[in-house]
C-alpha cells in the first residue's frame, strides 16, 4: 500500500475485495478440501506511465489463463492490451484459494474479475468528469484513455493519483458482450515472446546465488525405507557435497543436478532397503480384487427408480466390463522444488497448482509458521493435476531444512517422476442395460471398482462425497432412462493416487459412452440416432442435485455430427465414431473421430470437435485446448502404468509412450455461439475423444476393443 | 583436471568438470543457460535439443568432453538480435502450450529447415517425431514449420 502515486489499487488490498464486495463463491469438487470456496483478490494496478499490472490468481500450466484472465480484466477496464504486464499471485492474506484445477479457473473468477475491472473504470471515469467538470455519462474509455466532451482525453496513467480517491462502485455497471472488444477474439498467449527465447520461466528454471543441487534416493517401492547404506561412495563422486537423510529416503547434495545424479547411482548401490508391507503389489492381484468388488456391496452414487427389478424384468439385458489402466502424468517438466530455509524464515521457488497447501505443508515440514514461507509460483512445465500434490514441495523443504540455510532445488529424474507418480487410478467396469420389448432401455446399471482419488487427496479420509465423485461421468449420464443405478466400490491401492487430466470423467465416459454404442448396435441403432433419441427434446434436466440443460448437448452432438459428415460413405477400413458428454455439468463437448485400422494398425485420422462453453473468451486458447485435450485422449488409448513387486513396470518414455507428432490426429474444432457464463476448456475435450475413438474401431472392424490400453494383439 | 574449452553462443567458455557429465547439465547448471530443457535425460524427448555445429543434437547425450572443441547455440543463442524467424513464426501460430518443450522444438525446427527449405508434413513428422510435447502442440508446430518456410527462415 506504500505509493498512491505509483499505483492505483483497485481490487488488490487485503479489504478491497471485501470493499467492492467482490466475493466469490465458487463449489470444488464435491469434498475436495483445501478449496473449498474460491475467492481471491483479483489485483490491478495501474502506472502513472498508463501500463497496467494484473495479478493473475491462478497458476499457467499450458491452459492459457494467464491470457484469459487478464483479458476478462482488460475488457471490462478498457485497457491499452499491449500495456499489459502480469504477475503472478503468492499466496497469502490476499490470496488465499489460489488452486488451480478442475476446468474451474474461468468459471470462478469470471464474475470477480469483470467487477474488478468494472469498478476500475468508473473510478477513473469519476476523476475525469471531476477534473473536467463534466458528468461521468458524458465520457467513454477505450483503450486506456479517457474521452470527455469538447475533445477533452486523459490516459489511465494521467488519472491514475486522482482515481484511487474516488468511491469505490458498489455495483459497477458490466459491458454488455456484444459490446466485447477484446474477449471473443483470437488472442496469442502473453508469454509467448518469452517462451521461444528461452527465458527462465519454470521452476527448474531457478537459479539463486549459492544454490545447490539435490536428487533423492527413494524406494521403489513406496512405503519403503533404507535400512543400510554406505555414504562414501557417493561422496567420493566429484561435487557431492552430502548426503542427508529426509522421511522420503536419502538426499545427496552436490554442486549440480550431474554430480547429485551420479552420487546418488553410487549410493543406490550400496543401499538395503526394508520395502516395507507392498512389496508384493502387483496390477494382477489388483485387477482380481476389484472384479471381485464389483460383485460386493457398492456406495451409491445416484439411483433413479428401480433398476434391479427393472433389470429382472427386461425382454433382454446386454452386459459387459471395461477395464481402464493407472496412467501417469509424465508433465514434460520432471517434478523440482527450489527451497531455501533459514531459522527465521523460509522461500519455495516452484511451479505448483496448488500454492497454498503447498505453503502449510512446506513450512511445517520446515518448523515454521505459514506467513514465514514465501512461496513465489513459476511457470508450470505441464500440471494436469500432478502439481496439485504437494509431495515435492514438502520434501524440498525436508531436504534443505536438513542440509543447511542455503537454497536447495531438489530434482526428480523422469524415472522418478514416474515411479513416484500419484498415479491416476486402474478402474473396472461393470455395465448392464435392460431392453424392454420395443428394444428400448428401460433400465441401466454402471458400477466402478477401484482406488479412490478423493481419500489419497484427502489424506486417507472417506468423504461422504467419495462415490459421487470416483463416479463422475457416470452418474450424470445425460440420456433419458427411467431406471439409474451407478454406484462406487473402492478397493484399496497402497500407491498415492492423484487427479488427472479430466480426472475420473475419462474412464467413466469412456465405459459409458462406448457401452451405449454397443446397445445401439444390439438393437439395430444408428449410434448418432440412438444418442439423439435418449437425449430427447428436453431443456434444462436435473441430474442428481445439478442442473443440465440437455438442450446445449444435443447442439454440439448434432453440429458434430453435421461437420463430420456422420453416416457418409467411408473408405474401406475407416470407421467413424462419437461421444458426447455434459462435463462437470458445464461445459457440452461432442466429438467424432475418423480412424483406420489396416495390417492391425489403428491410425486417427481426424477428430470433429463441438463445444459449447458459454461465451468464448479466447477462440485461440479454446482451440489450442481442444487440441491438446485430444491429443491426451489419444495418448491414453496406448498407455498404463503396471505395478509388479510393489513397484511401477515403466520407468520412462520408452516404456510408457505418449503420442507424438506423426500419430497425431487433425483437429477441427466448432463452437456455439453462446451468451452463457464462461466455463472451463482444459479438461472437457479429453473424456470424449477415447469413447469417439473406439466406438469409430468398432464402426471400422466390428471389433469391440473394451480393455485399455489398446495392444496390438487386439488388432491383429 | 585441465578445463574444457567449448564455444557457446559465439563466446568461448572453459568449463572445469567432470569429462563424462552431459553438455545439458553444462549449459544449464555451470553456464546458466536454462532455456534447454529436461525432459528424460535419455535421448527420448528431444527438450535438450541444441545445435552442434549445423546439427540438431540431444545434449542429454553429448558429453562435455564430446561437445569440447565444438561451436554449440542454444536457444538463448538462437538469434542474439531480437527474433529468428522460426520464433516469430512460433509466436504467430500460437504453438505454446505450458511451453517447456518449446525450446527443443524451436532448435530441430531450424536445423529442420536449414536442411530442406521446404519440408513437408512428412519431414517435419520424421524430426518432430522424436520429440514429445505432453501438452499435444503438434498441429500448431507443423503450421509454424510451415509458416517458417514461406517467409524463408534461414
Ligand atoms: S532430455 Fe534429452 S532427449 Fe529428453
Ligand atoms: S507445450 Fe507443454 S510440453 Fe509442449
Amino acid at each position: 500500500m506504500t505509493s498512491r502515486r505509483e499505483f492505483l489499487k483497485i481490487a488488490g488490498s487485503a479489504s478491497a475485495g471485501l470493499v467492492l464486495g467482490l466475493r466469490l463463491q465458487g463449489k470444488a469438487r464435491p469434498g475436495a478440501p483445501a478449496e473449498p470456496v474460491f475467492h481471491p483478490n483479483a489485483y490491478l494496478a495501474i502506472r502513472p506511465d498508463g501500463s497496467a499490472l494484473l495479478t493473475v490468481p491462478k497458476s499457467e500450466m499450458g491452459q492459457g489463463v494467464r491470457t484469459a484472465l487478464p483479458m476478462v480484466l482488460a475488457e471490462e477496464l478498457d485497457l491499452d492490451w499491449s500495456r499489459v504486464e502480469l504477475r503472478q499471485a503468492m499466496p497469502g492474506p490476499e490470496f488465499q484459494h489460489l488452486g488451480t484445477g478442475g476446468s474451474t479457473s474461468v468459471s470462478t473468477t469470471w464474475m470477480i474479475l469483470r467487477k474488478a475491472g468494472a469498478a476500475a473504470r468508473e473510478m477513473l471515469v469519476a476523476a475525469a468528469a471531476q477534473s473536467w467538470g463534466v458528468a461521468p455519462d458524458q465520457c467513454h474509455t477505450e483503450k486506456g484513455t479517457v474521452f470527455g466532451p469538447g475533445g477533452r482525453k486523459a490516459s489511465y496513467g494521467e488519472l491514475a493519483e486522482a482515481a484511487a480517491h474516488q468511491p469505490v462502485p458498489k455495483t459497477p455497471r458490466l459491458k454488455a458482450p456484444k459490446a466485447f472488444r477484446i474477449l471473443g477474439r483470437p488472442t496469442r498467449r502473453l508469454d509467448g515472446p518469452k517462451i521461444v527465447v528461452g527465458k527462465p520461466l519454470f521452476g527448474l528454471d531457478v537459479r539463486r546465488p549459492g544454490q545447490r543441487f539435490a536428487a533423492v534416493l527413494r524406494c521403489p517401492v513406496v512405503g519403503g525405507t533404507p535400512k543400510a547404506w554406505d555414504a562414501s561412495k557417493a561422496l567420493a563422486v566429484r561435487g557431492v557435497r552430502a548426503v542427508v537423510q529426509v522421511p522420503t529416503g536419502l538426499a545427496v547434495i552436490a554442486e549440480g543436478t550431474w554430480p547429485a545424479f551420479q552420487g546418488r547411482e553410487a549410493l543406490a548401490a550400496t543401499v538395503r532397503w526394508d520395502e516395507g508391507p507392498n512389496a508384493a503389489f502387483n496390477s494382477q492381484d489388483l485387477e482380481n480384487q476389484m472384479r471381485s468388488a464389483l460383485q460386493g456391496p457398492a456406495d451409491p452414487a445416484r439411483k433413479v427408480g428401480a433398476a434391479a427389478p427393472a433389470l429382472a424384468a427386461a425382454a433382454r439385458v446386454l452386459e459387459a466390463e471395461y477395464a481402464f489402466p493407472f496412467q501417469s502424468h509424465t508433465p514434460m517438466e520432471p517434478m523440482n522444488a527450489t527451497a531455501q530455509v533459514r531459522s527465521d524464515g523460509a522461500t519455495l521457488w516452484l511451479g505448483t497448482q496448488n500454492p497454498n497447501t503447498a505453503q502449510v505443508r512446506a513450512a511445517a515440514a520446515a518448523g515454521l509458521e505459514p506467513g514465514r514461507m514465501a512461496v513465489h509460483v513459476t511457470l508450470l512445465g505441464g500440471g494436469f493435476g500432478r502439481r496439485s500434490g504437494t509431495d515435492f514441495s514438502t520434501e524440498a523443504a525436508q531436504v534443505a531444512k536438513a542440509a543447511g540455510p542455503g537454497p536447495i532445488q531438489v530434482v526428480w529424474d523422469r524415472t522418478d517422476d514416474i515411479r513416484h507418480d500419484q498415479f491416476h487410478p486402474a478402474t473396472l467396469h461393470h455395465l448392464k442395460a435392460g431392453l424392454d420389448g420395443h428394444g428400448r432401455i428401460a433400465a441401466w446399471s454402471h458400477h466402478i471398482a477401484g482406488g479412490a482419488v478423493l481419500r489419497s487427496w484427502l489424506e486417507g479420509q472417506k468423504s461422504p462425497g467419495q462415490a459421487e465423485t470416483e463416479a463422475n461421468g457416470a452418474w450424470d449420464i445425460p440420456y433419458d432412462i427411467p431406471a439409474l443405478d451407478i454406484a462406487f466400490a473402492e478397493v484399496q491401492v497402497p500407491v498415492p493416487l492423484g487427479w488427472w487430466r479430466a480426472i475420473e470423467i475419462v474412464p467413466n465416459v469412456f465405459a459409458r459412452e462406448c457401452f451405449l454404442d454397443e446397445v445401439a448396435h444390439a438393437t439395430g441403432k444408428d449410434p448418432l440416432a440412438l444418442r439423439l433419441e435418449l437425449l430427447g427434446r428436453r431443456g434444462r434436466v436435473k441430474l442428481g442435485g445439478e442442473e443440465v440443460d440437455i438442450a446445449r448437448l444435443r447442439r454440439v452432438l448434432e453440429l458434430a455430427a453435421e461437420k463430420a459428415g456422420w453416416g457418409r460413405k467411408l473408405p474401406a477400413g475407416h470407421g467413424l465414431g462419437l461421444a458426447c458428454h455434459a462435463y462437470d455439468r458445464r461445459t457440452y463437448m461432442a466429438e467424432v473421430a475418423e480412424v483406420s485400422v489396416k495390417k492391425g494398425q489403428l491410425r486417427v485420422h481426424k477428430v470433429v470437435a463441438a463445444v459449447d462453453c458459454g461465451i468464448v473468451l479466447n477462440p485461440e486458447g479454446l482451440a489450442g485446448q481442444v487440441e491438446g485435450g485430444v491429443a491426451w485422449g489419444v495418448s491414453a488409448l496406448f498407455s498404463q502404468i503396471t505395478f509388479e513387486k510393489g513397484r511401477t513396470v515403466q520407468e520412462n518414455f520408452d516404456t510408457f509412450p505418449v503420442l507424438r507428432s506423426p500419430d497425431m490426429p487433425q483437429v477441427e474444432v466448432h463452437t456455439i455461439a453462446s451468451l452463457e457464463a464462461p466455463s472451463g476448456m482444459g479438461e472437457p475435450p479429453v473424456p470424449v475423444c477415447l469413447p469417439a475413438v473406439l466406438n469409430a474401431v468398432f464402426a471400422a472392424t466390428g471389433k469391440r476393443l473394451r480393455r485399455l490400453p489398446i495392444l496390438s494383439a487386439d488388432l491383429a | 583436471m585441465p578445463a574444457f574449452q567449448l564455444t557457446v553462443n559465439g563466446r568461448r567458455r572453459s568449463v572445469d568438470a567432470d569429462p563424462e557429465t552431459p553438455l545439458l547439465w553444462i549449459l544449464r547448471d555451470n553456464l546458466g543457460l536454462t532455456g534447454t530443457k529436461f525432459g528424460c535425460g535419455i535421448g527420448l524427448c528431444g527438450s535438450c535439443t541444441v545445435h552442434q555445429g549445423d546439427k540438431a543434437v540431444r545434449a542429454c547425450q553429448v558429453s562435455l568432453q564430446e561437445a569440447a572443441g565444438t561451436a554449440i547455440v542454444t536457444i538463448e543463442g538462437l538469434a542474439p538480435h531480437g527474433l529468428h524467424p522460426v520464433q516469430r513464426a512460433w509466436i504467430e501460430e500460437d504453438v505454446a502450450q505450458c511451453g517447456y518443450c518449446q525450446p527443443g522444438m524451436i532448435m530441430s525446427a531450424t536445423a529442420l529447415l536449414a536442411d530442406h527449405p521446404h519440408p513437408t508434413d512428412t519431414q517435419i513428422d520424421a524430426v518432430i517425431g522424436e520429440h514429445i510435447c505432453r501438452c499435444g502442440s503438434y498441429p500448431r508446430i507443423r503450421k509454424a514449420i510451415h509458416r517458417a518456410a514461406k517467409g524463408g527462415a534461414r
